[in-house]
């Protein structure tokens, strides 16, 4: 899920191209890069869905994270997309930094960044879980993909899970 | 009694287990598919109808009560007794955790959360048995025409469940099951304190130091006292306590206005106060004392 947050990355260098590896190894790459994240993205929205795995979640509050879409545009992707290819060296800064960046993205749960989930008209909100003295209420925030424009506090949402703190609508 | 709560218009069933580990009793949920929520399903199902065969009208849940095995019962919601199934029924985006069946041995109890289509909730409980105890034993299944044993780790459901919370109350099928899932052994002696004081309001003329003391120790006096609780003591008439405990052999006296229990009738006084000492005399000249383990009031 987080290399298919990535691979527009790897339309941009496909279409740039690199002068030290021959086209057909590179485009082939790349091609890899894009398809089989986004293809593992499908499979599990598509096993979440014939799983049923649904489950309620309860809104304290939701905020609607549409700018971390520019963050991950302007932090990740224009660097990485700007940065030289044309020689070893560089080549492998710019993978090394593609490998912190998946890193972080990773472990601060960024991976729900992805343009495709954009382009299908889904917004990403964080929901934060309503205040209260329970033990057993779980006090983090989670991340849910959905097409609605707003979450009012206090409503019960069925969502499918995707991870852990990844969720997502699809029937609104 | 009614469920508050629609089994055929379930929209979403979640799973989940109690565990025992380091940082005491903990309650995770688990991803299940499809399947596994049908038999969850089938579960309720089958609780409510075995609750339903055994009576319409369920009496309360009582701490002092000495409950069959199987024996319909409820408790309010808001009950303190019930505090730990309360938690969990209202707890809300409860921790999912894939890793909560790693080790078996820890798990206590299983449950299904699920919402029906107007929203409302219905948590069931099962104390783990069969859960786990199908790790100790070794099963085989049937390949072409030959048995084989079962390589991996099976984890067995039961046919019902102990228990069955909605919004307003508890429906307990198994009291045994309710007391080990709502830890409340542990929440009647908490309570023991508090329940005393409660009953010293309704009773100023009791001295209530000794069985204070006596109820800290003792689980049976605690469960009394939770028990006589939820009675009516305020307009208990004190000519009518000391001659009751008189009639049934409970020792006290009164000292600067206050009936003092003696020493070794602790249980016996609160066994007055919780109707469960009584004489007859249908013999004429030869009353007899009895104690009831279990009693139910006559209403009419």
């Amino acid at each position: 899920m987080v290399l298919s947050s990535i691979s527009p990355l790897f339309i941009l260098w496909a279409i740039r191209g690199n002068d030290l590896i021959p086209d057909r190894y590179f485009l082939t790459f790349c091609t890899l890069m894009v398809v089989v994240p986004n293809a593992f993205l499908w499979l599990r929205v598509r096993t979440t869905k014939k799983l049923q795995e649904r489950r309620e979640i309860s809104v304290g509050q939701a905020d609607d994270h549409r700018e971390h879409l520019l963050v991950y545009l302007f932090a990740m992707l224009l660097p990485l997309y700007a940065a030289n290819l044309n020689t070893w060296r560089e080549l492998g800064a710019a993978l090394a930094a593609f490998g912190f960046i998946v890193f972080l993205f990773w472990h601060l749960n960024l991976h729900y960044m992805n343009l495709v989930f954009a382009a299908a008209g889904y917004r990403v909100f964080t929901i934060y879980p309503p205040a209260d003295n329970n033990p057993l209420s779980v006090k983090a925030s989670v991340v849910l993909i959905t097409r609605r424009v707003t979450i009012v506090t206090g409503e019960q949402l069925t969502v499918y899970r995707l991870s852990d703190t990844v969720y997502l609508e699809i029937d609104t | 009694m009614k469920l508050n709560f629609d089994v055929q218009q379930a929209r979403t069933v979640e799973f989940g287990v109690g565990r025992d580990d380091k940082r005491g009793q903990t309650f995770q949920l688990l991803p299940v598919d499809g399947d596994v929520q049908g038999a969850l399903r089938e579960m309720v199902e089958a609780t409510w109808a075995a609750m339903q065969e055994d009576t319409d009208s369920p009496p309360k849940y009582e701490a002092s009560e000495k409950h069959a095995s199987s024996e319909y019962l409820h408790m309010a919601l808001a009950d303190e007794l019930a505090m730990r199934m309360r938690e969990l029924h209202q707890a809300n985006n409860m921790a999912v955790d894939s890793a909560a069946l790693s080790d078996p041995a820890q798990i206590f109890c299983y449950f299904a959360r699920m919402t029906d289509r107007k929203g409302r909730r219905l948590t069931a409980l099962r104390r783990a048995s069969q859960f786990k105890g199908i790790l100790k034993g070794r099963l085989i299944h049937l390949v072409s025409d030959a048995l084989k044993l079962v390589e991996d780790q099976v984890f067995k459901l039961d046919t019902d469940f102990d228990l069955l919370i909605d919004s307003e109350a508890v429906h307990i099928l198994r009291p045994s099951g309710f007391e080990f899932a709502g830890n409340l052994q542990e929440a009647i002696l908490q309570a023991a304190p508090k329940n005393i004081k409660t009953i010293e309001k309704d009773l100023p003329f009791v001295d209530f130091a000794a069985i204070g003391d006596y109820a800290a120790k003792h689980p049976r006096a605690a469960r009394y006292l939770a028990s006589i609780c939820g009675q009516e003591t305020k307009s208990i008439d004190k000519g009518a306590l000391r001659k009751l405990c008189k009639q049934t052999g409970v020792e006290a006296q009164v000292v600067n206005g206050k009936i003092t229990i003696a020493d070794g009738h602790e249980m016996g006084f609160l066994e007055v106060l919780d109707r469960r000492r009584y004489e007859l005399e249908l013999v004429k000249g030869s009353p007899e004392r009895f104690r009831a383990a279990s009693r139910r009031k006559i209403e009419n």
